[in-house]
């Protein structure tokens, strides 16, 4: 077994025993990606030089005998929107093709003192707007389970690196199942974590009340390990909750019995297919004969959360991308007549059509006289929704149904029906508008042998519930075999 | 279902966008197919709900000491002269 198809935790004890180097873990993953990486188009801009110096250093500090870090020497890919003091931040947007961040994210300070080696930034659609990476202002990645397939979106680049063996963890951010859909598509795993429990300074904003940064890897384990490193309060984001963070590792246990968990019915609706239907049924008959007790129940709101999502989200993303405006950074438009003109031409250079059509929906529901109809309405079924997932969580632990409603569509596919795309988040958007955290496993495969997703919703910040849940199906199963066999 | 018309040469204005010609109609029939999809929504009657479970928790308002260079900020911008941002003319 190559050292780029082993998990974290399995090169760290690697590391330990003196098994391996950081070195030549760096250069193992460092040789998969020019194997493969021109196939897949997971990154946007690599960065070998400081990964080298980063896993040397690592291996200096291991012979002087320091403790360091669990993830110390491991290779993470980081989703082109979070912030890297000195490597260029694209949000695959050509607005911000040169822009280099003067600062790190709060997580990406954590990631440098842990010494984990950042092998470079990963693509998205273009400022996280889009569920197929097919938004990228850069170019295309492909599911590395099917190259004719989309990998997904928006953190379709860091969920195909860890599916290619590219990268043996990665961040993503996740707005509405920006971390979940493209891990499920890609038969990885994804945690969407509590909004507040991960610092968003320096990730560059979408819909910052949905907002959150997660970890995705191939095993339950991993991606504890990583979401024990970046979570925390940070005074730096005033959304982050300023509460004990308990170590998630420490506690994973595989065992569920007697946790409750709920069959949420309107996840297994028409629009999901059968197969994928299918083999989560045969997931939730695992939990059953494992001691979970399992009851199916329906949360009537979850239907209208898809609308109110797009009604936030929009407003949200119109007033936070009102700063590209060409004047402190990013791209400016070469001729204009006036300060006017000048906005308006380095906006409309800069925006791709996906990003625009957001702006403006949401520029259109904040707009005098629709306010009250649209936006309004929209936080009232925000709450209603929350409501009512707060209830589920007084009799059950954890909620389940599939992540996706189907499996990777082809590329080009889906790109120019919108609302088809809008609604491929059906089953992901309702735990980002309650703020909750979800975790997507993989969950089999259909008759194309394409990945099946399986989501797991928790109470706000029941991390280890959900990742105990997690953690037991894995175990279930085996193991999960993320990588993909036929790149 | 109300089938909402958008003005889309309108609602670019107001976003400081500008949308050719041969898009507006792919644009319009775009975001009238969203916001149908939208106007499903039911009404839920009461004050705006915001989540007060989240509320923000807002720093002193105590200047920061300023720990970056004016070169380092500068560094990124389009234009820049004698450490300034430079824009077109604003007043007639």
């Amino acid at each position: 077994m190559k050292l780029y198809e082993k998990t974290a935790s399995e090169l760290s004890e690697m590391l330990r025993s003196k098994e391996c180097s950081a070195l030549e873990i760096f250069e193992d993953v460092e040789n998969r990606i020019k194997s493969v990486e021109d196939r897949v188009g997971a990154y946007i801009t690599l960065t070998p030089d400081i990964a080298k110096k980063r896993a040397i250093e690592v291996d200096e500090s291991f012979a002087k005998g320091e403790k360091l870090n669990v993830l110390a020497g491991i290779p993470i890919g980081i989703k082109d929107n979070i912030s890297t003091k000195g490597i260029r931040t694209s949000c695959a947007s050509k607005m911000l093709e040169n822009y280099v961040p003067p600062f790190n994210a709060t997580v990406i300070e954590k990631i440098n003192n842990a010494g984990m080696v950042i092998m470079g930034k990963t693509n998205l659609d273009e400022f996280a707007m889009g569920s197929s990476t097919e938004t990228s202002y850069m170019h295309i990645t492909r599911n590395p389970h099917d190259l004719d397939r989309i990998p997904g979106g928006s953190s379709g680049g860091s969920t195909a690196a860890v599916a290619a063996g590219e990268a043996i963890l990665t961040l993503g951010s996740d707005t509405g199942g920006s971390i979940r859909q493209p891990a499920a598509l890609c038969g990885a795993i994804g945690l969407k974590p509590t909004y507040g429990s991960v610092s968003r300074y320096g990730l560059i904003a979408a819909a910052s009340s949905l907002d959150q940064i997660g970890p995705i890897g191939r095993s339950v384990k991993d991606i504890a390990m990583l979401q024990d490193l970046i979570s925390g309060y940070d005074k730096m984001d005033a959304t982050s909750k300023n509460i004990e963070y308990p170590n998630l590792v420490d506690n994973l246990t595989a065992n569920v019995k007697g946790m409750k968990i709920a069959v949420l019915k309107e996840f297994f609706g028409v629009g999901v297919d059968d197969s994928i239907k299918e083999s989560v049924y045969k997931a939730i008959k695992m939990y059953e004969e494992n001691g979970a007790e399992i009851k199916e129940i329906s949360l009537p709101s979850t239907e209208f959360a898809i609308g109110a999502y797009h009604i936030i989200a929009s407003a949200e993303a119109s007033s936070n991308l009102a700063r590209f405006d060409g004047v402190k950074y990013g791209l400016r438009a070469k001729e204009y007549n006036d300060l006017t003109d000048m906005y308006e031409k380095t906006r409309s250079e800069g925006f791709g059509d996906e990003v625009k059509r957001r702006i403006m929906l949401g520029t259109f529901v904040l707009s005098s006289g629709n306010y009250d109809v649209y936006y309004k309405k929209a936080k009232n079924l925000q709450k209603k929704v929350s409501e009512e997932f707060e209830e589920t969580f007084v009799d059950f632990d954890v909620i389940i149904s599939p992540t996706v409603a189907s499996t990777a569509s082809k590329i080009g596919e889906d790109i120019n029906h919108p609302v088809k795309m809008y609604y491929n988040d059906s089953c992901t958007i309702a735990a980002s508008i309650a703020g909750l955290p979800a975790i997507t496993l993989p969950c089999g495969k259909d008759g194309n042998n394409l990945p099946i997703g399986l989501q797991l919703i928790g109470n706000k910040f029941s991390e280890q519930t959900l990742l105990n849940a997690a953690y037991t199906y894995e175990n279930l199963c085996g193991g999960f075999n993320v990588l993909s066999q036929t790149l | 279902m109300i089938n909402m018309s958008i003005d889309i040469k309108n609602i670019a204005k107001l976003s400081m966008l500008r949308i050719e010609d041969e898009k507006v109609e792919k644009f319009k029939k775009d975001m009238e197919a969203i916001i149908n999809m939208v106007d499903r929504l039911p009404n839920i009657s009461g004050e705006l709900g915001l989540n007060y479970d989240n509320v923000m928790t807002l720093r002193e308002d105590i200047a920061v000491q300023n720990k970056y260079t004016r070169n380092e900020l500068l560094q990124n911008a389009p234009e820049v002269q004698a450490g300034c941002l430079v824009v077109p003319k604003t007043i007639e």
